[in-house]
């Protein structure tokens, strides 16, 4: 047999079991539900996964437009000719654009996982506190 | 018998090391199935690709029917597939009742959760407001169960349910595995000691170096072959 052949082609012994046909119906149900729920499930496209380099490459932008800001600054500095100049204005302005644009992509995927926890948390302590809310209510 | 879960040529890498390499595996509703193998044949990476928690480099999953390889492991758990993984992966600082009441998640009410696992484990009841890590070995690995009972799973897949218990625990907990499964739950078993599952398995399937060497009924002969795959062929 090879290895992808598949191990219910052979008989079940799900009839030897006493009891398993008597509780057939619940397993179609849990069954059919759990095809019903997949069947609506939306599976996300494998570029969506990829969190950890978009947060890189915020990280890198953020850092390189900055340098680049500081070098297009020396540059305009280090020079008397108006067209120069205006190339290191046109270099410093990519470079603050591509730090803000580097820093939103930072934060935003930096701070998603957080947040997520964060949520998770608070969901927690806010059915706690109802719970004793509610307790307390009940012993009055 | 159409299968509930499926594997189809499944390979699977830790960095650049392949680990499974084609591993095909089908669970119907209501069947056990256990996967068996020594350490490092891939066993536990098997359940995370299942529960899509380790990506597969190729191969498909396929649950109810449908394709849902690349799918996020919450949206698989909510729709019902259950991990327990080794090590039981309760809280040891939050009481029994706490680690039950995590799973509100799933949208079950505090006293729906506590009826399932309570009723199904009732020595849980009398350690409510113990805190798990103060548990028994035995007893953890019921308050794992029924953490996992409380999602109302399709598909339970189980970690070395026996690891570290003694096997009178073991196995009344296989009892109670047989009897989810007898609820329509499809139940893939993986599993270090053979002896232990064996005896609610309808099918079993042995993993060595990552490649299913063996599949059949849990019979002596595959007993027999087990052995000599964990002790080496008698000469």
């Amino acid at each position: 047999m090879s290895p992808t052949e598949t191990t219910s082609t052979e008989p079940s012994r799900e009839e030897e079991r006493p009891g398993a046909n008597a509780d057939a119906p619940a397993a179609r149900t849990r069954a059919d539900r759990f095809a019903q729920e997949l069947a609506e499930l939306k599976i996300p496209d494998p570029a969506a996964g990829r969190a950890p380099l978009w947060l890189r490459l915020g990280a890198l932008l953020m850092v390189a437009g900055a340098a680049l800001a500081v070098a297009a600054y020396a540059l305009s500095h280090g020079t008397r000719d108006p067209l120069v100049q205006r190339d290191a204005i046109t270099l410093g302005l990519g470079g603050v654009t591509a730090a803000v644009a580097g820093s939103a992509l930072f934060l935003r995927y930096s701070l998603t996982g957080f947040l997520r926890f964060w949520m998770a948390r608070q969901s927690y302590d806010i059915a706690q506190l109802a719970d004793r809310l509610l307790e307390r209510d009940a012993r009055k | 018998m159409s299968a509930l879960f499926e594997l189809r040529d499944v390979r699977a890498a830790h960095g650049r090391i392949t680990v499974l390499h084609g591993v095909g595996l089908r669970v119907a509703a209501g069947e056990v199935v256990a996967l068996l193998g020594p350490n490092g044949a891939g066993k536990t990476t098997t359940l995370r690709v299942a529960a899509g928690v380790h990506p597969a480099e190729s191969g498909r999953l396929l649950l109810g029917g449908r394709d849902v390889t690349g799918a996020r492991p919450r949206d698989l758990a909510r729709a019902g597939v259950c991990l327990i993984p080794e090590g039981r992966g309760v809280f040891p600082n939050l009481s029994v009742r706490d680690n039950l009441l995590m799973m509100t998640f799933t949208g079950r009410t505090r006293a729906e959760i506590e009826e399932v696992a309570f009723s199904r484990f009732p020595v849980l009841a009398k350690r409510a407001s113990q805190t798990a890590g103060t548990l028994s070995g035995g007893e953890q690995q019921m308050l794992a169960l029924a953490r996992g009972l409380a999602t109302d799973p399709a598909v339970l897949l189980l970690d070395e349910l026996s690891m570290g218990l003694a096997p009178l625990v073991v196995g009344r907990l296989y009892e109670q595995v047989a009897e989810i499964a007898r609820q329509g739950v499809a139940v893939l078993v993986v599993e270090q000691f053979a002896s232990a599952v064996f005896g609610i398995a309808d099918h079993a399937a042995v993993l060595v170096r990552g490649r299913i060497e063996r599949r059949g009924r849990p019979d002596d002969g595959l007993r027999a072959e087990l052995s000599a795959l964990y002790l080496g062929s008698p000469t």
